[in-house]
C-alpha cells in the first residue's frame, strides 16, 4: 500500500476536519476525493503531504510519516500559492534545484501544451498561475500525487487543459488522488471515487462499479450527499 | 549544496529589493555626511560620526524586518510549499539567515569605510592596523554582539508565530515572547556584564590615541588615562562568545519548529 489513514481523527481548535477515517491507497489509481464545502477533503490531502498532523490515528506514506517521504510525494494545496516575481523559468530553477526528480524537459513540454505564458506569475491570469503549478507538479517523476482543487476558479478551457494532462502525464504505477468540485468534468478521469461527509467516509467506490449500477459519479454524488 | 544554493538564490529573489534599497541606503548617508559644515573639526567629526551611527541603528532594523517577512509568506501559501521541499528546516533556515547575514556584513563594513573616510576628511590619518581594525574588526564584532543575534531572535520569533497559527491564535505566543524579549535582554546584558574581562579582551586600536594625538594634540590627562585603560584592556570577548551561542541557538531552535510545524 503506498498511503494509508488508519483511524485518523483530525481535531482543530473549533471543529474536526476527519473524524476516524480508515483508507488505503495502492499504487496505480486515479481516486476522486469529493465533498461539499468543509467535508474533509483538504485536510485528507494534507495529511497525506504530512501538511498536517492526526489528533487521532496514524498517517503513512511508504510505511513512514509524511514529511519524512516529502521528495517522494507531490501535494498541489487549494492556494494559488507561487511567488508574484516568478517566472516559468525561475519556476524550473525552483523545482530542479529542490527536487531530484524534477524533469526539466518534461516541464517545459507541459508548459507548450498548458499554454503557459513565460511572464510573471503576477501578471498571469488564475488560470494560467493554476497550469504553471499544475506543470511543476506533473513534471516530477513520484509516485503519489495530491492534487487539491486544481480546477478551481480556472476558466472552462484551462480545466479542459488540466484535465487532459493529467490523463496524459498519469502512468500506471502512480497514484493521484484528485478533489474537486467539478465532478462532472473530472469523473471520466477516476478509477475510483471516495465520498466526504462532515468528514466522514460516505461512500468508497470504484467507478466501474458505479457505472454497472447505472449510475454515474455525479448521479452518486447527489444521491450521497443531498 | 545545491540545495543550499537554490533555497539562497530563492532568498535573494525575495529579498534582493531591500537589500540593494538598504545597501544604496549607504549613499544617501554618504550625502549626508558631506553636507555637515560645522566651523570646528572635531565637532564635524562627532557629528558625520553620529550620522553613521543613526545609519548602522537603521540597518540592523531593517535586516530584522527583512528576515522577519514570513506572515505574508504563510498567509499567501508559499509558506506551505517550502514546508513540503525536501531540505530540512534547519537548511531553510541556514538559506534566509546566511542571506541576510551577508547582506548586514556588506552594509556593516561600507560603514567601516565610511568612518574612515570622516577621519580622513579630518585629516586624521590612521596606520594600516588601525585602519584593518576599523573597516573589519569593528564592524564584525559589533555586528556580532547586536544585529547577528536580533536578526536570529526576529527569525525564531517570526517561525514561532507562523507555526502557532492553526492549532491556535498566533498572537498569544507572539506577545508572550515580544513582553518577554524586553525582561530577557535585561538580564542578558547583566549576566554579560558580570563575566566580562574573564577572558582577556581583545585590543583594538592600540596605535589610535597616537593618530588623534598627531592631528588634535594631547588631550587633558584624565581623558588620556581613560582612553589609554580601554586601550589596554581590549574589548571584552565574553559578549561576542556569548551572542554567537545564543544566535546558534536560536537558530537551531527555529529549524526545529520549521521541521514540527503544520502547513
Amino acid at each position: 500500500m503506498l498511503a494509508r489513514l488508519d483511524n485518523v481523527t483530525k481535531r482543530y481548535v473549533k471543529n474536526e476536519g476527519i473524524r476516524d477515517l480508515t483508507l488505503g491507497f495502492p499504487a496505480g489509481e486515479v481516486v476522486g476525493v469529493l465533498g461539499l464545502n468543509g467535508s474533509g477533503k483538504s485536510t485528507l490531502l494534507k495529511l497525506l503531504a504530512g501538511l498536517l498532523f492526526p489528533t487521532d490515528g496514524a498517517v503513512t506514506v511508504y510505511d513512514a510519516w509524511p514529511r519524512r517521504n516529502r521528495a517522494k510525494l507531490v501535494f498541489l494545496g487549494e492556494t494559488d500559492a507561487l511567488w508574484p516575481w516568478m517566472t516559468p523559468r525561475e519556476a524550473e530553477k525552483f523545482m530542479a534545484g529542490l527536487y531530484s526528480d524534477f524533469d526539466r524537459s518534461r516541464f517545459n513540454e507541459l508548459l507548450d501544451a498548458l499554454e503557459v505564458p513565460r511572464r510573471k506569475t503576477k501578471s498571469m491570469s488564475r488560470g494560467e498561475r493554476g497550469r504553471l503549478r499544475l506543470a511543476m507538479a506533473l513534471a516530477r517523476n513520484a509516485k503519489l500525487y495530491l492534487l487539491d482543487e486544481p480546477l478551481a476558479g480556472i476558466d472552462l478551457l484551462s480545466r479542459e487543459k488540466i484535465l487532459s494532462s493529467i490523463v496524459q502525464e498519469w502512468h500506471t504505477d502512480e497514484t493521484i488522488l484528485l478533489s474537486t468540485h467539478e465532478v462532472a468534468e473530472a469523473e471520466g478521469l477516476f478509477e475510483r471515487v471516495i465520498f466526504l461527509k462532515d468528514g466522514r467516509l460516505a461512500l468508497d467506490a470504484q467507478a466501474e462499479a458505479l457505472r454497472q449500477e447505472g449510475k454515474s459519479v455525479v448521479d452518486a454524488f447527489r444521491e450521497v450527499l443531498s | 549544496m545545491k540545495r543550499l544554493r537554490t533555497l539562497l538564490w530563492l532568498e535573494h529573489r525575495r529579498s534582493w529589493v531591500w537589500a540593494v534599497s538598504l545597501l544604496g541606503s549607504l549613499a544617501f548617508w554618504a550625502w549626508g555626511i558631506k553636507q555637515v559644515h560645522a566651523m570646528d573639526v572635531g565637532e564635524r567629526l562627532g557629528i558625520r560620526a553620529g550620522i553613521l551611527a543613526m545609519a548602522a541603528g537603521i540597518g540592523a532594523v531593517v535586516l530584522c524586518l527583512m528576515i522577519g517577512r514570513i506572515r505574508a509568506e504563510t498567509r499567501h501559501g508559499q509558506y506551505q510549499v517550502l514546508l513540503l521541499t525536501p531540505p530540512t528546516g534547519y537548511t531553510h533556515i541556514a538559506a534566509r539567515y546566511l542571506y541576510a547575514a551577508a547582506v548586514g556584513f556588506a552594509y556593516f563594513i561600507t560603514i567601516g569605510f565610511l568612518y574612515w573616510w570622516i577621519m580622513a576628511l579630518a585629516g586624521i590619518h590612521l596606520d594600516p592596523t588601525t585602519l584593518v581594525e576599523l573597516i573589519l574588526a569593528v564592524p564584525l564584532y559589533g555586528i556580532s554582539v547586536t544585529v547577528l543575534p536580533a536578526m536570529a531572535w526576529t527569525l525564531l520569533l517570526m517561525v514561532f508565530i507562523s507555526a502557532y497559527r492553526i492549532s491556535g491564535p498566533g498572537w498569544i505566543p507572539g506577545t508572550v515572547m515580544v513582553l518577554g524579549t524586553p525582561f530577557a535582554f535585561r538580564w542578558l546584558v547583566e549576566g554579560i556584564v558580570r563575566v566580562s574581562y574573564t577572558l582577556p579582551g581583545w585590543r583594538l586600536f592600540a596605535n589610535a590615541p597616537a593618530a588623534l594625538i598627531e592631528r588634535f594634540g594631547s588631550p587633558d590627562p584624565g581623558v588620556t588615562m581613560q582612553v589609554n585603560e580601554v586601550m589596554y584592556n581590549g574589548v571584552p570577548l565574553e559578549p561576542l562568545l556569548i551572542m554567537l551561542a545564543l544566535t546558534a541557538a536560536f537558530l537551531v531552535i527555529a529549524g526545529r519548529i520549521w521541521q514540527e510545524v503544520e502547513g
